[in-house]
């Protein structure tokens, strides 16, 4: 124990000799801090499917839209500031996801899937937007990845299948029904 | 306070607010907007359809038009999205044989229709926009449709007769097809 005290208390005593005799020297000392900042960066593909053409509408009966929509999201974040990448689908106005000529379909006849996400069975697009991403009852949460020191630059690509659920809805009037489905990636 | 842990301090709380303010900017940071065009399209589509497939006369009588068959309800429905008028058309095919019992045969001429109790025309009208047959047709209705009304239906009642004034059958069974067609113009 003596032995070990020894070795501890002499450095301790080196280190305020070597401070004395600083101040000595100088007078004053300057600590400058250095600090860089790597921005953090999100990128949003759509690989394919960017344009969905459903050609015949059934009424009362699901229908699906022909191909997989194909999102490559990508990321470089800090993983000490951000605790999650949460990919967002999401209709402007919820009650006109697609406008036709006298008719609206809303956005909960809208469905999305995504099995490697978390609406792994087709879920309708009428959730809340997630922070600053979204809109009140017409989003729908795709994924939700938690960032950490292994992911921190990472990428990853997911398929959405979309349909559109007239299940019990009115008869749609003949025509075209046009709508734009927005795609974005926000942190939390 | 010694100058130098004065100095420290001070460094180290900007760093700290330089730190601080790095995490604020990285929660809620978004990405681009990426769009997918949606579109759907629901065809035009007319129909007819009857509640019943078979229309019979029990007995016919010779030289009479009361030769009433039993009655069909028709029901026409449209979803469009162009044209003025959604006609219903009943036909037959060969205008000489509308009902048959082997060689003998009663013409579309001695067959009448009517919907809604109206007056029974016989089935002798040239076809309608392309739809039935010269000489065998006759038009039951046509209504005129804009873009207020290219969604709609309507529901009428056949009435179907032989008109054998002047005729007489032989005895058997006369069989025969009314075909029934709406057209939109």
């Amino acid at each position: 124990m003596m032995r070990y005290s020894r070795f501890v208390l002499t450095p301790v005593a080196l280190s305020v000799i070597l401070t004395l005799g600083a101040r000595e020297l100088s007078g004053q000392a300057r600590i400058i801090s250095l600090a860089a900042t790597s921005p953090a960066d999100l990128g949003l593909v759509v690989t394919s499917g960017a344009v969905q053409t459903l050609a015949g509408v059934t009424d009362n009966a699901v229908n699906n839209f022909p191909s997989p929509v194909v999102i490559q999201t990508t990321w470089s974040v800090n993983p000490g500031q951000t605790n999650t990448v949460n990919l967002v689908a999401y209709f402007a106005v919820p009650a006109q996801a697609l406008v036709g000529l006298t008719t609206q379909i809303p956005s909960s006849r809208i469905l999305g899937r995504m099995t490697t996400g978390i609406p792994t069975t087709f879920s309708a697009v009428t959730q809340n937007g997630i922070g600053g991403a979204g809109t009140a009852g017409g989003s729908l949460r795709l994924y939700s990845v938690v960032v950490n020191g292994g992911n921190k630059n990472s990428s990853r690509t997911d398929n959405l299948d979309l349909q559109l659920d007239l299940v019990g809805f009115p008869a749609l009037p003949a025509g075209v029904y046009a709508g734009v489905l927005n795609l974005r990636v926000i942190t939390q | 306070m010694h100058p130098v842990f004065k100095n420290a301090l001070i460094g180290t709380a900007a760093l700290l607010l330089v730190t601080s303010s790095s995490a604020v900017a990285q929660i809620g940071l978004t990405s681009n907007v990426a769009t997918v065009a949606l579109t759907a399209t629901k065809s035009p589509t007319l129909t007819v359809s009857a509640n019943v497939a078979t229309a019979t006369l029990a007995s016919i009588t010779d030289n009479s038009n009361a030769n009433n068959f039993t009655p069909v309800s028709l029901t026409t429905a449209w979803n469009l999205t162009a044209g003025s008028s959604v006609s219903l058309i009943g036909w037959f095919a060969t205008p000489a044989q509308a009902l048959a019992n082997g060689t003998d045969l009663i013409p579309s001429s001695k067959v009448e229709g009517r919907v809604n109790a109206a007056g029974f025309s016989p089935f002798t009208s040239a076809a309608v926009g392309g739809v039935g047959v010269a000489g065998g047709s006759l038009q039951f209705f046509s209504q005129s449709v804009s873009a207020g009304s290219y969604f709609g239906s309507r529901n009428d009642q056949l009435d179907l007769r032989l008109n054998l004034a002047g005729t007489t059958t032989m005895a058997g069974d006369y069989t025969g097809t009314l075909n029934l067609q709406a057209v939109v113009q």
